[in-house]
């Protein structure tokens, strides 16, 4: 049988540069001439190197990562991201604040409103806007709904991962968070992509006996997590893929920036919502949840507890709510607004973690240039120190445990 | 390392004064954003002893680095660090002014480890390049792409686009 013709100008058979596989390679060839022996005896060059995503159910998005593996054991790891790369921060400049919104939930799409906050904070810092107090009360009932969804899904997929078990989990789950997308659509309009939040307050008001239907699921909540709790926190397959795996210290939560649960599972109480207050959130009474180890479980656990201190939260606003406008000034929101020549930088404590915005305005309708800070991208950096020299299979839990989300990775 | 946050009280004006008087002449234009940010020009070419003291400052380090932006203003650059100091809960962003004609800074993912993905994506996305970094590839772009999408004078070529 003869080749196959290939015509090589053919940019489809063109073969595309990949950089990262040249550098996991580039690497065994160093360790072997140094002569570092790998774990099995033998040499570094009995090290495989393979190719795990982008298409891979265990990484939730087209996550790449080319990983070095001696036997079962994981030499190495290096991410490659991009592959939903869909030039958010270029979209920016060519469109005026107000058309941006819609785009922002896209971003990190599985916690669209927080997103939505987070850039609606940074121009309304910009342009001195203050919006309504009843606005605020709305603001943090959906962001904690949001999370409350976002959560179940983090944890949901993550145990579904581990073993057959979880995709029971993962059932209860999307069956409990449909009841919280209800709510966020009978208020919003929307499932997901929201388009909710305006500069000076929110798109709607509440519908009529929304807040009545809002607290007959917060009651029913607390019976949920403990039905999830009863699966997980004493199943013995599960405690031993999750104990002990993939700790993160104190110390590289500082040096990686870590935020979100992942610097709260060790032991670091950063959370926004109380180090750099907004909104209502000093009037809140609510607790950081932080654990000790680092490891897979206790991130696990923070997101279990941050579950019942959102259903706090949302309680208490729901208590509290003033009435009022939900919009500054008119009825109509400020379609057009020119925020005076500067820049500004807001964090919002989004369930993965801070989620940033830097925006720098030249005085004109659109933005001159904004940037986001994913928590996710930033977590991610951390992911091959906490893989090295962990079995493949706990590669899987450790990636699971960070909650990662590609969208708001690649933009 | 305890990683307490916010066990020095400072003020503003405080932190202000005491930046100025630890890095005299090297911190330019300081001056405060409200609620909790302080911000200063720094020259380039004092960037990495300036970073390094920062994130070894006594009581008040700024031992984080929690973003870098980077911004094309037509005749220059600006490459904006956000740090954030978990002792005292407050930020520091420094501005450094790039030249358009040698768009090169010292890198700073030695000092802060978190500064790897973040030089890389300003690499990517503005063509700024970081002398001394590990791992200089392009991270949100494919490895052959052209061009630096997020300078303004960026032109999309069809070498790009192979497969329209």
């Amino acid at each position: 049988m003869s080749d196959p013709v290939v015509n090589v100008s053919d940019p489809v058979v063109k073969k595309a540069p990949d950089e990262a596989m040249e550098l996991a390679l580039r690497r065994i060839r160093e360790a072997d001439a140094a002569g570092k022996p790998s774990d099995l005896g033998g040499m570094a060059l009995d090290q495989v190197v393979v190719n795990m995503g982008p298409q891979h159910p265990s990484t939730h998005g087209v996550l790449r990562l080319v990983v070095t593996l001696d036997g079962e054991n994981v030499r190495d790891v290096i991410p490659v991201i991009g592959y939903l790369h869909r030039c958010k921060e270029k979209l920016a400049e060519k469109r005026t604040y107000y058309q941006y919104i819609p785009i922002v939930d896209r971003t990190e799409y599985v916690a669209g409103i927080n997103c939505e906050w987070g850039y609606v904070l940074t121009v309304e810092k910009l342009a001195g806007i203050v919006p309504p107090r009843r606005a605020e009360f709305i603001r943090v009932i959906m962001a904690e709904l949001n999370r409350i969804a976002s959560h179940l899904i983090g944890i949901g997929t993550f145990v579904s991962d581990l073993s057959p078990l979880g995709t029971a989990v993962l059932f209860y789950m999307f069956r409990d968070r449909e009841p919280v997308l209800d709510l966020l659509e009978e208020a919003t309009g929307a499932r997901m992509m929201f388009n909710y939040f305006r500069f000076g307050g929110v798109r709607f008001d509440l519908p009529p006996g929304w807040e009545q239907r809002c607290r007959d699921f917060l009651g029913r909540l607390p019976k949920l997590i403990d039905e999830y709790e009863k699966l997980l926190d004493r199943n013995a397959v599960y405690l031993q893929r999750t104990v002990g795996k993939g700790v993160v210290t104190r110390q590289d939560v500082v040096d990686y920036s870590l935020t979100g649960p992942l610097a709260r599972a060790a032991g670091v109480p950063f959370d926004l919502r109380r180090t750099r207050p907004y909104s209502v959130y000093p009037e809140l009474d609510f607790d950081v949840c932080t654990e000790q180890h680092g490891d897979v479980f206790d991130r696990y656990r923070v997101r279990m507890n941050e579950l019942r201190e959102s259903r706090k939260i949302i309680l208490q606003c729901l208590d509290m709510l003033p009435g009022g406008p939900v919009q500054v000034g008119t009825l109509r929101p400020p379609y057009v607004i020119t925020p005076p020549p500067g820049s500004a930088y807001t964090a919002q404590e989004n369930p993965r973690g801070e989620y940033g915005t830097y925006i720098v305005s030249d005085g004109s309708r659109y933005p001159y240039r904004l940037k986001f800070r994913d928590p996710c991208f930033v977590n991610l950096q951390i992911l091959p120190k906490l893989m090295r020299g962990n079995r493949i299979a706990d590669a899987v839990a450790i990636s699971g445990s960070m909650d990662l989300v590609l969208g708001g990775i690649d933009r | 390392m305890t990683a307490e946050i916010g066990t020095i009280v400072i003020s503003m004006d405080e932190l202000a004064v005491r930046l100025g008087e630890a890095f005299p002449g090297e911190l330019a234009d300081i001056r405060i954003q409200d609620p909790d940010t302080v911000i200063a020009q720094v020259e380039a070419a004092g960037l990495k002893g300036i970073a390094r003291r920062l994130h070894d400052l006594p009581q008040i380090a700024f031992d984080s680095l929690t973003l870098i932006s980077s911004v094309d203003y037509k005749t220059h650059f600006e490459c904006v660090y956000h740090l954030y100091s978990f002792a005292a809960n407050r930020y520091l962003e420094l501005h450094v002014r790039v030249s358009r004609a040698k768009p090169v800074l010292d890198t700073v993912s030695d000092v802060w480890p978190s500064a790897d993905w973040h030089e890389r994506e300003a690499w990517d996305m503005m063509g700024i390049r970081f002398e001394g970094h590990p791992d200089p590839r392009r991270i949100l772009l494919k490895d052959d792409w052209i061009g630096h999408p997020l300078r303004k004078d960026y032109v999309d070529l069809i070498e790009n686009h192979p497969y329209v």
